[in-house]
């Protein structure tokens, strides 16, 4: 999961990006409205957190461009301002959901995750295709009696495949929502992660379709 | 203080009448003085017609010409007399009937009027005037009944009066017409004032009359300075919550990292003081950002502003359940608040309803002035110990209550500060809580 963090104060946003990590996501973190709107303009995110106090440009102004301007991705909007009149001006401006802050991490984590799944057209609070069953929270899969643990880069990988099921995803495709910005981006890593995928899981769990990709269970 | 319009009526109501009641006096008075005058002089001419039949013969007997005299002063009372003295001789003339005329002789060659009393009480105007002739002192005095002529000068004054009332009426349509036409540019800059506390319009119009400009152009400014202000206390308000709450996040979160997970009582201060804090700045910040009377600014409406509101708070809790809001709103468009104050206050009391909702919520907005705003749901309700907690005045917002309780302290912050009523009561029609607002009445 590709997820842009549009957030000024370097504190929250180095945990913030430390924290998402952990939990799966390649996080790009900028600090500023005009970076915010180029990135996601650029870069195909699945989910986005913006804070509306942004500097150079507001949070909101970046949102209603990338709405006119077609950018798709799912929003959250990550604030201190907690007036209803915020709140409706953020959601008319194209946003998804909104945070005030205080907030857990978890809460946070929970809303993106949900975020995610809605925009995929993924329904339910846990994510299961053809059998296997992914846990978010422990990072493992599990098929009936069986459960594997997942390392960070395998459960991202599995899940993208697994929010997408049946459809041909390219290398760089899924290079691009694996990984974030400043990462090594050698698509042949993926070509790694998909045979330890298939020697954990089972050879069939991913098919290769030569120079186009790969597709998790049955091409749809 | 009395309406313009009735001071400048009476103002010009009584310089009219005093006007034409001078006029009136006036003209009256001159009529009756140039028609004496006349008569004055035709009865000098008479008298010297007189004078002319009069011979003194050697003897001193004195003849009077009988055709230099005319009919009228042979018919007995006719009111045209006249009256002859030569030395003790005295000529009256028929009409007298034998009556004296009383009367004040000048001296030679002058002549004097005077008002008096005749036969049969009759006013008279007499003239006499004092000749030398044939060596003989001669007194002549000639007089004629005023009361015709008195009738007719009444009866002129009489008109004149008459004309001048009917003048006076016209006038006084006509500056009626001329001063409703000149103060309704006044009566339409207060009818603005009335949409304006109505939120229909957040200015008045400025074409208006030069003298009420200033007065216009003042109210507006105010306006637009208070709006300003209110909108830059509103931004700075915003940004005191952004550099308050952004590292009380931090905070919280690196507390949680760094007490160990086991320590649940330091978990539970911490999470304790941090909620404290964040309801605290909450409130105050809540209460600093309402307008209050909405004067000059847009109203929240009710066909403009409540879908939004409604549609971001399905959003919003799109991951819990879909609920239905049965909107009952009547005629009423606006409310009596300003938009951001109406957003805020909605949006708590909806939002409130949604979370303790199972599927429908109903939001009534009562015909009355000032709206009542009811918002019902099919909740479980809360119980009559709570609901009596939850109705006490000054509740304070910190304090931690389960349930409804938190949001409808919100809520009642809100109402209070806006100098409303708030009343909890179970809900008949949906079994859940039901909230009414009443607004103050401005």
């Amino acid at each position: 999961m590709r997820l842009l963090l549009a957030e000024d104060d370097p504190d929250l946003a180095g945990r913030l990006k430390h924290y998402l990590g952990r939990q799966g996501f390649a996080v790009d973190a900028v600090d500023n409205g005009v970076d915010a709107e180029f990135n996601a303009c650029e870069i195909p995110y699945d989910v986005i957190v913006l804070d509306l106090g942004l500097p150079q440009r507001s949070g909101l102004e970046v949102l209603s461009n990338w709405r006119r301007s077609r950018m798709q991705a799912p929003v959250l909007i990550l604030t201190a301002r907690d007036t209803w009149q915020e709140k409706v001006q953020g959601l008319q401006a194209g946003a998804d959901d909104y945070l005030t802050k205080p907030f857990r991490e978890e809460e946070l984590l929970a809303r993106l995750q949900a975020l995610v799944r809605r925009s995929t057209g993924t329904v339910g609070e846990t994510l299961a295709v053809d059998g296997w069953t992914l846990d978010e929270a422990s990072q493992s899969v599990s098929r009936g009696e069986h459960h594997w643990q997942l390392t960070g880069t395998e459960f991202r990988l599995l899940r993208y495949f697994m929010l997408h099921p049946g459809r041909i995803l390219s290398r760089s495709r899924l290079t691009e929502h694996v990984y974030e910005q400043d990462a090594d981006r050698d698509s042949n890593v993926i070509e790694v992660y998909v045979r330890r995928l298939r020697e954990k899981l089972g050879q069939d769990i991913i098919t290769t379709r030569r120079g186009q990709g790969y597709v998790f269970g049955r091409l749809t | 203080m009395r309406s313009l319009r009735s001071r400048l009526g009476l103002g010009l109501i009584a310089s009219l009448v005093v006007m034409l009641g001078l006029l009136w006096m006036t003209v009256g008075y001159s009529v009756r003085v140039l028609m004496e005058e006349q008569l004055a002089t035709r009865l000098e001419h008479d008298a010297e017609s007189l004078l002319g039949g009069i011979s003194i013969d050697a003897s001193g007997a004195v003849t009077l010409d009988s055709q230099r005299i005319q009919g009228i002063y042979r018919q007995p009372h006719s009111g045209h007399y006249y009256q002859i003295r030569i030395d003790s001789q005295v000529r009256r003339s028929r009409s007298l009937w034998d009556e004296t005329l009383p009367v004040q002789e000048p001296a030679v060659g002058e002549a004097r009027q005077a008002f008096i009393s005749g036969p049969q009480q009759q006013p008279l105007l007499i003239w006499t005037g004092a000749y030398r002739k044939q060596g003989k002192v001669v007194h002549i005095s000639v007089a004629e009944d005023l009361t015709v002529m008195r009738v007719g000068v009444r009866r002129f004054q009489w008109r004149l009066l008459v004309w001048s009332l009917a003048v006076v009426l016209v006038l006084l349509l006509i500056q009626q017409y001329i001063i409703a036409r000149s103060l309704r540019p006044v009566s339409a800059a207060a009818q603005d004032i009335a949409r304006l506390e109505q939120g229909e319009i957040t200015e008045l119009h400025e074409q208006v009359p030069d003298e009420v400009r200033p007065l216009v152009h003042a109210i507006n400014t105010l306006l637009q300075r208070q709006q300003q202000r209110l909108q830059r206390s509103r931004e700075a308000l915003g940004n005191l919550a952004h550099s308050i709450k952004t590292p009380l996040t931090v905070l919280q979160q690196l507390a949680t990292e760094k007490i160990p997970a086991s320590d649940i009582a330091a978990h539970e201060q911490l999470d304790g003081f941090s909620r404290q804090i964040d309801l605290l700045v909450n409130a105050s910040l809540r209460r600093a950002r309402l307008a209050g009377d909405g004067l000059g600014a847009s109203h929240f409406d009710l066909y403009r502003d409540l879908p939004m509101l409604l549609d971001t708070l399905g959003r919003l809790h799109h991951r819990e359940r879909s609920i239905t809001v049965q909107q009952e709103l009547g005629d009423t468009r606006q409310l009596p608040l300003e938009q951001q104050d109406g957003m805020e206050l909605l949006g708590n009391l909806l939002d409130n309803a949604w979370k303790w909702a199972h599927s429908t919520i109903r939001l009534t907005v009562t015909a009355d002035t000032p709206p009542a705003i009811i918002v019902e749901d099919d909740g479980s309700g809360i119980d009559a110990g709570e609901l009596d907690h939850l109705a006490r005045r000054g509740m304070r917002q910190d304090e931690n209550i389960a349930g409804h309780g938190i949001g409808l302290s919100v809520v009642r912050g809100l109402v209070e500060e806006l100098g409303g009523s708030l009343t909890l009561a179970d809900s008949d029609a949906l079994g859940g809580l039901k909230v009414a607002i009443r607004l103050g009445d401005r």
